[in-house]
């Protein structure tokens, strides 16, 4: 029994060791210059597309939810007017970041791994290397350095529309006028707001094309290794993001403010 | 020329190489033959470096290459064609940007000479009016005839085939073994071949070796083989007999 759970230990342990490795690997090549853009612009396209959609569908329906359930509560304090900033800095701030990234790792995510693994298990990565071309130059880097540009990218669209759907509430369901609702939007986000929001989606984009890339890299077991492996790398996505943004949070409401 | 020498391989606890030792001269065909599951795809894996070995040395055309770190293998192998035993093109290019991909990567040739080129070596394969084709709409042979264009479209020196037969219908199989019997002659590529194909072997293979339990039971001329008494060897062949 303790047997199993020493070598249970050692195999995750030895994973995690890997793992650095691969971003040690990923970060080399990057900083050394060899990124081939052509295939990270194609790449963000790719990856942006796929995901671009959903998230400002549910940016949209998170930003009225937010200004109906904001009205109620404030109504009953009578601090009606207050919805305005609620909205801005709970998207700012928490939601958008968060949400941003489990639909990302959802759906660019996943692709990201499902591609490198099933890659992996036609030999297609071994293949590169035969052909002299390190893959980890040509399959990772673009698909890394696409997920790390263009996730921040639609967290910023996500707080746009959230905040407009916040607004669509106030407007008409809440009856403010929208002058005073854009102007007390304006002046309630302040620096911090939105670039501690963008340092976090910045560090989840990391985190979720590390989790990702490396799931398909290291994918084995052929059709159904895939499957496995792509689910593993969205769950572990998920995992990663709500644990660093506890810590984060609590590092940024320290520090910054 | 490529010389390998006591090379043990261990997989899974199991040894799947055992001290094997062995010659191919510049521009020689060397076939080994052997039954599924014997290491023949591990073996071939080691004469390019994508598997480390246990034990021993693989010295191609002069260069210990399990001495090398990863970046210099990558500069190497501009000098290797490699087969893989299913293709493994791309599937994300179409039968024409993989086979230039290797051009486009190690040649500055500009884009007129790329298309020239990549046409001549499909025309050597046998191939064509496929090059706007994505790998998922060809049958498994037309795969592995790219495979082989992508695997010598930058002329290897050395050139390392995993079973180029299995799959094919027999009149597939054995043009794809002249094919690569005309090519490997025509470039002078010191080459390698690993097979259960014993009757294409015999017609296209220099030399014949047979692998049997992580090791090398025989190796010689076809001619040599047919007379040898060993008891494996004799099961083994029996097709070629007939
Ligand atoms: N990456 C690996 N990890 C563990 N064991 C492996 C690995 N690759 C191969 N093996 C084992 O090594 C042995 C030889 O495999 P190999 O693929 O070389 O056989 P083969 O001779 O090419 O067979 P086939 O003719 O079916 O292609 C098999 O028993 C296999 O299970
Ligand atoms: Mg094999």
């Amino acid at each position: 029994m303790s047997f199993v759970i020493f070598k249970n230990l050692a195999g995750r342990i030895h994973a995690m060791g890997e793992a650095i490795f691969f971003l040690k690997d990923v970060l080399k090549v990057m900083f050394s210059g060899r990124v081939r853009f052509a295939q990270v612009l194609e790449q963000m396209y790719y990856q942006g597309v796929q995901s671009v959609v959903i998230i400002i569908l549910s940016s949209l329906a998170t930003g009225v939810v937010l200004g109906l359930q904001g009205s109620i509560t404030l109504q009953r304090f009578g601090a009606r007017e207050f919805i305005a900033p609620l909205v801005a800095l709970s998207l700012l701030r928490e939601l958008s970041p968060v949400f941003t990234t489990f639909i990302y790792s959802g759906k660019s995510g996943a692709g990201i791994t499902a591609e490198l693994g099933t890659m992996n298990t036609h030999e297609q990565i071994q293949a590169t290397r035969t052909l002299g071309v390190d893959p980890i130059e040509f399959l990772v880097v673009p698909r890394f350095l696409a997920c790390v540009l263009v996730m921040p990218a639609l967290v910023v669209i996500s707080e746009l529309v959230g905040m407009f759907g916040g607004y669509l509430v106030a407007i008409f369901q809440a009856q403010l006028p929208s002058a005073i609702y854009i102007r007390q939007t304006i002046q309630s986000i302040h620096y911090v707001d939105f670039f501690s929001g963008l340092v976090k989606a910045f560090f989840f984009s990391v985190i979720v094309a590390w989790i990702c890339c490396y799931q398909g890299f290291f994918t084995s077991g052929g059709a159904l290794g895939v499957g496995r492996f792509t689910t593993r790398a969205v769950a572990y996505s998920y995992m990663a993001v709500i644990l660093s943004n506890a810590v984060l949070t609590m590092f940024i409401l320290t520090f910054w403010g | 020329m490529i010389k390998v020498e006591h090379l043990s391989k261990t997989l899974g606890g199991q040894k799947v190489l055992n001290d094997i030792s062995f010659e191919v001269a510049t521009g020689e065909i060397l076939i080994f033959l052997g039954p599924s599951g014997i290491g023949k795809t591990v073996l071939l894996k080691h004469l390019i470096g994508l598997f480390q070995p246990d034990q021993g040395t693989v010295i191609v055309n002069g260069t210990d290459i399990t001495k090398l770190s990863q970046s210099q293998q990558l500069k190497i192998r501009k000098d290797f064609g490699y087969l893989f035993q299913e293709g493994a093109l791309y599937d994300f290019m179409n039968v024409f940007e993989n086979v230039a991909f290797p051009l486009r990567e190690h040649t500055s040739l500009n884009y007129q000479q790329i298309r020239q080129r990549v046409r001549e070596v499909l025309d050597m394969v046998d191939l064509d009016e496929v090059e706007a084709k994505m790998p998922s709409e060809l049958s498994g042979g037309m795969k592995k005839r790219v495979g082989l264009a992508r695997a010598i479209v930058l002329g290897a020196k050395v050139l390392l085939c995993d079973e180029p037969t299995s799959g094919l219908d027999p009149i597939r199989s054995r043009d794809i073994s002249d094919l690569i019997r005309q090519v490997a002659k025509k470039i002078g590529a010191t080459t390698v071949i690993m097979s259960h194909d014993v009757h294409n072997s015999f017609r296209i293979a220099d030399r014949l070796a047979i692998l049997n339990d992580g090791a090398i039971e025989v190796v010689g001329r076809p001619q040599d083989l047919l007379s040898c008494d060993h008891s494996f060897v004799k099961e083994f062949l029996k097709p070629a007999a007939v």
